[in-house]
């Protein structure tokens, strides 16, 4: 892997970022239980973030960085070899001691990820946008209104 | 072309500007309407695609230091707690506003005989009501006749649908024995002048890609286009010009090349907003004017209101497909709107109740607050938010405190090198206490509508500051006000504002239906005295 190769806009993380990329969104968006959200690794968050925030994307290296180095540091292994549970207790610890750890990962993988249409269709709002279908609002019972029609004008006369 | 005069000239093709060139058009003078902006193509709004939450949050931003449109002009609001917000283009700030349409009441044009504060507008609602009538007309407005906080009126088209969120907030607001009622909406319910019904797109506040939402430039800007008045967009005006005798001659602007041109004019009409029309009457200084136009008062820019905003949200057990809907208009409370000096405050406000966050702002929000949280939880705790929220604003009227003002700043200019508009505003104590009785009564309705969750937003919400009034108050002394009764210029006679800059107080409520109203009057009365106009 050369230098270019790992800074150039087109291939903006390398294989292990990606590895570790893809162990975080799972952390952060794992898929639902019935099934039908899927998992944030499974949505196209990186690219996404090269999209439309390409800017972040050398603070994201050095998180996913700090997330290897603290896994070497702590298990002698690297972050991806780690078991399940030893992960998202390092991630716990790094985002208990650093509230702001990931914070723009986690923002921006919930702004993919609720534009994806499996989880559209899944939160009942459809694969689509809101033009041209729009939505049905049921109109409300207007007998509601009756206490207040009831008591009558409560402006001041002026 | 330099050399020809037109017979109006209005600067600024918003909410006023848009309402004055209509009614003017039937006189067939020659009217040009000079907008700094372009106009916006429904076609390209955030909702036709699906990553429109992340594009409204950019390209229609609320903020134009923010958002940074070419059309836009920076606006230094470091010395406020309330950032100022606007849209500029062929329909200004109502290409973003939510629609939301309730009137002034009577007691807000007396307030000084009231209540014994700030200054009683020189007409009443009496005077504004055909002119109320006329724009819901004009525009289309949806609402349910018979509501007993304000006069007897009927909204031309259907009310909006409350949906269940609505009745649940109904039922909350009967459990207390509190005034609600369906919003007034400027967007249609039924075809309405060739557009499209409101489809229940939601987000009201990106643009409304349906065309339903009555923005100026879809609602007046075809009409006015149709009956002979001619639109300039991307004309920027850097002043106004006068002459020895002290009448406007006319504007000296910057085209869309960015060339400087003059258009001479018989008159002036202002209509570009609470701080872009102290903004350009600051601009344009003369020996004859050393302090900025029509500003021999001393009062251009005081008095700025800006109606601070409180927010609660409330989380329900149940669905209420609160997501659903147009955003900012469902129903609304006046149980707080009149006096009640029990309260430890004078005058009152309005509670908006507006529909539930849309997917990516819940999960941001949720992100962001730790309700929602990472891992095995996200998606119950998402579950437990989205569709079950319900948002109060509470919009308290703002008293006008001469301190609170638009000056010019000394560094800061827009695209073309004019200085841009520096706010200066503080809170009154009376507002504080209004928020407060606000921020506490919304927590009691949303309890007892019965949400599981109630959260106070810190206010004055910050970015709330998109109602922009007072700058060029209207009265009948020429050294208490800016204006006179009828929106004429007490130094320049052949000037008129016509924006919210001419309101002597805020009322409580969204103010556009009230500025439509009032630029309907002002051209009517322009027209009724065409024969002794500069008299
Ligand atoms: C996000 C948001 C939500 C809102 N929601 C509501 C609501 O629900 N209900 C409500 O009643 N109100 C709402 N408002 C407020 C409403 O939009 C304004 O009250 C209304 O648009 C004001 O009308 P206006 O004619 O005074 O100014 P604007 O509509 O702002 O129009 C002024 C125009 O003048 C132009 N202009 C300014 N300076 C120059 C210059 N030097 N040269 C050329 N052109 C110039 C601008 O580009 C602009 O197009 C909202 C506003 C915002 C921003």
């Amino acid at each position: 892997m050369t230098q270019t190769q790992i800074i150039g806009t087109d291939n903006p993380l390398n294989d292990d970022h990606r590895r570790i990329l893809a162990i975080v969104l799972d952390l952060i968006v794992p898929a639902s239980e019935d099934g039908q959200r899927p998992s944030a690794a499974d949505v196209d968050v990186l690219g996404y973030i090269r999209e439309t925030e390409g800017h972040t994307l050398d603070g994201l290296r050095a998180e996913l960085d700090q997330l290897d180095a603290e896994a070497f540091e702590s298990q002698g292994e690297a972050f991806a070899s780690l078991d399940p549970a030893t992960r998202q207790a390092l991630v716990d610890a790094v985002r208990e001691r650093e509230p702001h750890f990931m914070r723009t990962l986690a923002m921006q993988t919930v702004t993919c990820y609720y534009r994806d249409d499996r989880v559209l269709e899944a939160i009942g709002v459809g694969a689509r946008p809101p033009f041209p279908e729009g939505y049905e609002v049921p109109s409300g019972d207007l007998s509601l209104l009756e206490p207040v029609r009831r008591r009558g004008q409560i402006y001041r006369e002026a | 072309m330099a050399d020809e005069v037109v017979d109006v000239l209005i600067v600024g093709a918003g909410a006023s500007g848009a309402a004055v060139a209509w009614s003017l058009a039937e006189t067939r003078m020659r009217i040009v309407c000079l907008e700094q902006g372009g106009w916006m193509n429904p076609a390209e709004y955030p909702s036709n695609g699906r990553d429109w939450e992340r594009r409204a949050a950019k390209e229609m931003q609320v903020s134009p230091n923010l958002r940074k449109r070419p059309a836009d002009y920076p606006i230094n609001d470091d010395d406020s707690p309330i950032a100022i917000l606007n849209f500029n283009a062929v329909g200004g700030s109502t290409i973003l506003y939510s629609a939301h349409f309730p009137r002034f009441h009577p007691s807000d044009f007396r307030v000084k005989s009231l209540d014994g504060v700030a200054d009683d507008w020189p007409i009443d609602y009496a005077t504004l009501e055909p002119f109320f009538a006329e724009n819901d007309n004009n525009i289309g407005v949806a609402g349910l006749a018979g509501d007993p906080a304000v006069p007897a009126h009927r909204p031309p088209l259907p009310h909006l649908p409350m949906g269940r969120m609505g009745e649940t907030m109904g039922r909350g607001f009967n459990k207390l024995g509190w005034h609600w009622w369906p919003s007034d909406s400027a967007i249609i319910t039924r075809p309405h002048n060739g557009r499209g019904q409101c489809l229940n797109l939601g987000p009201c506040n990106t643009g409304c890609a349906q065309g339903a939402k009555s923005s100026a430039d879809i609602a007046y800007w075809p009409m006015n286009e149709r009956a002979g008045v001619e639109l300039r967009t991307h004309c920027r005006v850097r002043e106004i010009t006068v002459d020895n005798r002290d009448m406007a001659t006319g504007v000296t602007y910057f085209d869309a090349d960015g060339n400087e041109r003059h258009q001479r004019a018989e008159v002036v009409v202002v209509a570009c907003n609470g701080v872009g029309t102290p903004r350009l009457l600051l601009n344009s200084t003369s020996a004859r004017f050393p302090n900025g136009l029509a500003n021999r008062s001393g009062l251009v820019g005081r008095n700025l209101m800006l109606h601070p905003w409180g927010a609660v949200a409330g989380y329900f057990d149940e669905p209420l497909g609160s997501n659903f809907g147009p955003q900012g208009c469902c129903i609304l409370s006046q149980e707080f709107y009149e006096t009640d000096t029990s309260r430890g405050f004078v005058r009152g406000y309005n509670m908006q109740i507006t529909r539930g966050g849309p997917p990516v702002g819940t999960a941001r929000g949720g992100i962001a607050h730790g309700t929602i949280p990472w891992g095995a939880g996200h998606h119950d705790a998402f579950d437990r938010l989205f569709g079950r929220n319900i948002h109060l604003g509470i919009c308290c009227e703002d008293l006008p405190e001469e301190h609170n003002r638009v000056t010019l700043d000394p560094e800061l200019t827009d695209s073309n090198g004019i200085p841009s508009p520096k706010i200066s505003y503080t809170l009154s104590e009376n507002s504080r206490r209004m928020l407060d009785h606000g921020l506490a009564r919304g927590a009691e309705a949303m309890e007892a509508a019965g949400a599981w969750k109630i959260q106070k937003a810190p206010s004055p919400i910050r970015m709330a500051g998109w109602h922009l009034l007072g700058t060029a108050r209207m009265g009948t002394d020429p050294e208490r006000s800016v204006v006179n009764e009828w929106g004429r210029s007490h130094d320049v006679r052949n000037l008129f504002i016509v924006d919210g800059s001419v309101f002597v107080t805020s009322g409580g409520v969204n103010p556009t239906t009230t500025i439509q109203a009032v630029a309907l009057y002002i051209a009517d009365s322009m027209k009724r005295r065409l024969a002794e106009l500069f008299d």
